[in-house]
């Protein structure tokens, strides 16, 4: 078993690094030809979009909570991440450093910043909490509105330009992996359980609030990394860019992925944060869009287009090598699952 | 695990996959590498202006200069990206009719401005989108805390650009390759002062949004003068640039005594202020930056009697070339988007294509040598650009009569009236 | 602070909370009855106000008086309320509060980017409705437009307190929150009923739209959000789903904003919604809520 799980890990982790390989060298040697700057932008706000999308389905999917303040999160790590680099700049720390330190520190206070707001809040749940999580975003916004470390409500600009594609897809790559381990841990688990039935849970001896807070925190804090990666991705920032409609944006990658599926944040998060570039001539219908998307999924799919699937690149080969042979035991929910399209499309 | 990014390869992979074949089909076809299959539509008009040229790439010598430019096409102020993708097609057609002229403009990204949706968020990728053409030359933005994403990462790549209507002071600030064609926010903000003390009023107040670089830089810069030049500052209110109601801080500015009230912001909240102000008892005079260009004021007319604000340049301007601008825009576009965004995006292609012609070639390094410490002369009146890269140049002052706008005076650099109506 | 200042903010801040309580009438009205927040509220009064934009000029035109536009405003409220009830909210309605929700906010967004394609993103004045003079007592300016305003939601309070106590439609509407099925049961169309409840909520929103485009006569495919937001804010700081209480809870966030402006305009905002937070901890089912506990 254990034997088995290794070889899975080394098998996924080979996989992530062919893939890293393929779009390094496709960037290095100008893969798209004129459009590769472009093309590597793109792939580049895909990966720190994914940290925050995923990162917000802890909330919603994995603790069965709803946040409305996400973007708050992100602007505490992004600010946070951003004083901390131009501190520390000049310091004889080489860019990775600086950019992993920063990011650490901007993870850290927007955990920090999840705990205190997760403390009182979750004592609220369903839409009180909603409700609360944006009052507690917004004031954050007018807080950094308001101080003059972050630029007193102007833009922040001369934040070092530490995010590379390599950078970010790495930061990205530990990032999802700490959070499914999270999410497959006793500590994972038990919340699963309160989101189940958190009556039960409770008389079963869990200490919910203890729990609650704690993966809100560890939400926070991936949200803060995510908002770290873009402050040194974007150089300027002012704090009306992490507004409501932020947050909404994240929560609609969310839903639309997958509630409780790290696989559809994943997937949700690279193909929305890539899709209005895509089509930049139709950006005036892009939240029209979203929104008949997120109607659509509702009332066809209410757990998301992936629902608590997750993709295991292990199972998928195994599946090809045995095809034809019986079905092993797959307790998944959604056998029939669409996710199975870019599976074999990936080994092609 | 990294399960999950085996399954995000195939994601991005396919993403990718459809940018490439997006990049490919919205990139002018003498510039693509891969161009497999060019938009038609793309492809015919950008042949007329490179016939000459098939084969120009960036550094390469020819005669072309190619221009990506950036505005806002979508969002609350769409209306001036309209505008700016009229009068660069106004003045590309204008350049490149003129058989005399040595060389010829190109605008990339299918002639189309790339839209930055006046978010900061999407400036990056709007960015990126024209820099896949190899342009030789940027163009914009409009807003200030658009600009300045772009601005940082133009000087890191080396590419010239001309922003327009970023009155920020930092677009700029050490950045060799940065210019602009607008005026900065401390000048007008003193340049408002200087009104102030020439209409005789001693006690001012001021409402900016404290959410936004354009009117804090404006605020700044106007109480400092004010106080430099003895007028004294009575009331500083904040807002929100969100806010619908301002009746808590005009009531303190009744309260305050104050006769003229400064309230740089911009055009979608004007309405509102200029209509609670009155109704609150204000009688003095309210002003306002370039913001304030193309503000509706239907319905309240008479309340806009006594608002004043400072802009680019003025459609009643008699100088030749703004005249030759009004008239050939109102001829084909019409007065509806003719705003001081489209005279900067048209002064804009004009500065770089003077750039090429005094640095004598259209690669970028010849057009910021060609573009550095120029005098220009143009819509927005003749100027020259500082060591920062900004213009020292006339402004306008407006005012409103029955609700349209009316040119007042225009000052020159020192506050010296170059010419006023009264004249 | 001046007496007179202090005066003029109480007038101030009674303005700003009327329009905010009309608006939360209309948000209360809906989660009393079927306990979900519509998100899309603050959208129908921008889609009343536009209706308010195009309709005022013709009725103008035609020498009636402007304010007759608000019943070709509360029409289409309605309408579009009932549409929006019937092909998003109730097909998900049985999904759970969560699903719910995310409806709601998707059919906000919906309506925001629908009328930024229809309307564009400029925005436009709409025409003078009430020619309301105001009257000035020593050195405060009282607008009549205040004074309407309150009178018009204390009317409506009223209204719709006497409509859900008394008719037999208005005790339906009591009845299906407490208990569904036994409200089934009992013969009540529940569909029926809430449909109707959408219809009245909206319809509020466009009378809320007059009365907003009185005082702020600016209209944008965004109103909604910050508006609605400030209007939800006070329907939960005075108990949500109890009628009386979005009155108060709109006249005490009016005021708060209005005050806090006084002396620290930048954070009137953090102000209002740490309010909203102190209130939900403190009593999470408002000022006038009543507390229930949990059914297991």
């Amino acid at each position: 078993m254990t034997k088995k799980r290794a070889l899975s890990y080394l098998l996924n982790f080979a996989g992530v690094a062919v893939l890293f390989a393929a779009l390094t060298a496709m960037f290095a040697f100008n893969g798209f030809g004129d459009s590769t700057t472009y093309v590597e932008g793109v792939c580049t706000t895909a990966c720190y979009t994914i940290i925050m999308v995923a990162s917000l389905n802890l909330v919603v999917g994995f603790m069965g909570e709803f946040s409305l303040g996400h973007a708050g999160f992100v602007s505490v790590g992004a600010y946070v991440a951003a004083i901390t680099s131009n501190a520390l700049a000049g310091r004889g720390l080489s860019d990775a450093a600086l950019l992993i330190v920063a990011v650490l520190a901007g993870g850290l206070a927007a955990g920090l910043a999840g705990v205190l707001v997760g403390i009182p809040a979750l004592r609220l749940r369903g839409d009180y909490l909603a409700i609360v999580t944006m009052a507690f975003a917004e004031i954050i916004r007018v807080v950094f509105c308001n101080l003059e470390i972050t630029g007193g409500g102007r833009t922040m600009s001369g934040i070092l330009k530490l995010s590379t594609f390599g950078s970010t897809f790495w930061i990205m790559v530990v990032c999802v992996t700490i959070m499914f381990l999270f999410v497959r841990s006793r500590f994972g688990r038990t919340v699963q359980a309160i989101r189940e039935d958190y009556i039960a849970a409770e008389a079963s001896g869990i200490n919910v609030t203890f729990y609650k807070v704690m993966t809100f925190a560890v939400s926070s804090f991936f949200a803060g990394v995510g908002g770290g990666v873009y402050a040194h991705y974007m150089t300027a920032m002012i704090p009306t860019n992490f507004d409501f409609n932020y947050s909404a944006e994240l929560l609609s990658e969310v839903i639309i992925g997958g509630t409780g599926s790290l696989t559809g944040s994943i997937i949700g998060a690279a193909f929305l944060s890539a899709l209005p570039e895509l089509m930049r001539q139709f950006s005036t219908y892009r939240m029209l869009g979203y929104s008949v998307v997120l109607v659509l999924v509702m009332l066809f799919r209410p757990g998301g287009i992936f629902g608590r699937w997750e993709f295991s690149l292990t199972r998928a080969l195994e599946k090809l090598a045995g095809r034809g042979k019986s079905k092993t035991g797959a307790p998944e929910p959604l056998p029939e699952s669409p996710a199975a399209k870019p599976a074999p499309e990936k080994g092609a | 695990m990294k399960k999950k990014n085996k399954v995000l390869a195939a994601a991005l992979a396919g993403a990718m996959s459809i940018s490439l074949l997006a990049g490919c089909s919205s990139s002018a076809q003498q510039g693509g590498t891969s161009s497999a299959a060019s938009d038609s539509s793309a492809a015919e008009e950008s042949s007329s202006t490179t016939a000459q040229s098939s084969t120009a790439a960036s550094g390469e010598e020819d005669n072309v200069i190619r221009i990506g430019a950036i505005g806002p096409m979508t969002g609350g102020s769409a209306i001036y990206g309209e505008g700016a993708q009229n009068a660069i097609e106004m003045a590309v057609e204008e350049i490149n009719a003129d058989d005399s002229s040595p060389y010829t403009i190109e605008i990339v990204n299918g002639g189309e401005i790339a839209d930055d949706a006046q978010d900061a968020r999407q400036a990056m990728n709007a960015y990126n989108l024209v820099m896949a053409d190899n342009p030789e030359a940027l163009v914009g933005s409009f807003f200030s805390t658009v600009t300045l994403p772009i601005a940082e990462q133009a000087a890191v790549d080396n590419m010239l650009l001309v922003a327009t209507g970023a009155t920020n002071v930092d677009v700029t600030a050490d950045k060799p390759t940065v210019f602009r064609d607008c005026f900065i926010d401390p000048y007008q903000g003193r340049m408002a002062a200087l009104f102030v003390q020439s209409e005789g009023y001693s006690q001012v107040a001021v409402i900016y949004a404290n959410d936004d670089d354009y009117s804090n830089g404006l605020k700044d810069a106007f109480i400092e003068n004010c106080e430099a030049l003895g007028i004294e500052v009575v009331y500083e209110g904040q807002c929100t640039t969100t806010d619908t109601d301002y009746t808590s801080q005009l009531s303190q500015v009744v309260a305050s005594g104050a006769e003229f009230l400064y309230y740089p912001c911009f055009q979608d909240t004007v309405p509102l202020l200029v209509s609670q102000a009155r109704s609150a008892g204000f009688t003095g005079a309210i002003m306002g930056g370039d913001g304030w260009d193309s503000s509706d004021t239907t319905g309240l007319e008479s309340q806009f009697e006594n608002c004043y604000f400072t802009n680019h340049y003025s459609s009643e301007d008699t100088s030749e070339a703004v005249q030759n601008f009004v008239t050939k825009y109102t001829e084909t576009y019409g007065t509806e988007s003719l705003n001081a965004c489209a005279s900067l995006y048209y002064d804009a292609i004009y500065m770089i294509y003077q750039a090429a012609r005094n640095g004598g070639g259209t690669d970028t390094a010849s057009l910021v040598e060609g573009m550095t410490g120029m005098t220009f002369t143009g819509v927005g009146g003749t100027f020259t650009l500082d060591e920062n890269g900004d213009p020292q140049k006339q402004i306008v002052f407006n005012t409103f009569v029955d609700g349209e706008v009316q040119w007042f005076e225009t000052l020159g650099p020192d506050g010296e009236v170059v010419a006023s109506r009264e004249s | 602070m001046t007496f007179s200042l202090f005066f003029q903010s109480l007038i101030n801040g009674l303005n700003l909370g009327a329009t905010y309580a009309l608006i939360a009438l209309g948000y209360t009205m809906v989660y009393g009855i079927i306990r979900m927040i519509n998100f899309a509220h603050g959208d129908f009064i921008m889609i009343g106000a536009y209706t308010l934009f195009y309709t005022v000029p013709l009725m103008v035109d035609s020498g009636m008086p402007a304010w007759l536009a608000v019943a070709a405003a509360i029409v289409v409220c309605a309408i579009v309320g009932v549409l929006v009830e019937t092909f998003a909210y109730r097909p998900v309605r049985k999904a759970g509060p969560m699903s719910a929700l995310i409806t709601a906010l998707a059919m906000s967004i919906f309506l925001q980017n629908l009328a930024m394609v229809l309307f564009g993103s400029r925005p436009h004045n709409v025409s003078a409705i009430f020619s309301l003079p105001s009257v000035s007592v020593a050195g405060v300016t009282v607008s009549l437009n205040v004074v309407l305003t309150i009178v018009i939601g204390l009317a409506i309070m009223l209204g719709l307190q006497l409509f859900v106590q008394k008719t037999k439609l208005g005790k339906a509407m009591r009845a299906v929150p407490q208990d569904r099925d036994a409200s089934t049961l009992m013969g009540i169309n529940v569909n029926r009923i809430i449909t109707v409840t959408f219809a009245i909520g909206s319809a509020l929103a466009a009378v809320a739209a007059l009365m907003y485009c009185t005082t702020y006569p600016r209209v944008t495919n965004d109103m909604g959000t910050t508006m609605g937001m400030k209007a939800f804010i006070a329907a939960v700081l005075g108990g949500i789903g109890v009628i009386p209480g979005a009155m108060l809870g709109g006249v005490l966030v009016g005021l708060i904003e209005v005050f806090v402006r006084l002396f620290a305009p930048g954070w009137y905002e953090a102000v209002t919604y740490a309010t909203l937070i102190v209130i939900l901890l403190v009593k999470p089912s408002g000022i006038l809520g009543r507390n229930t506990g949990e059914k297991v």
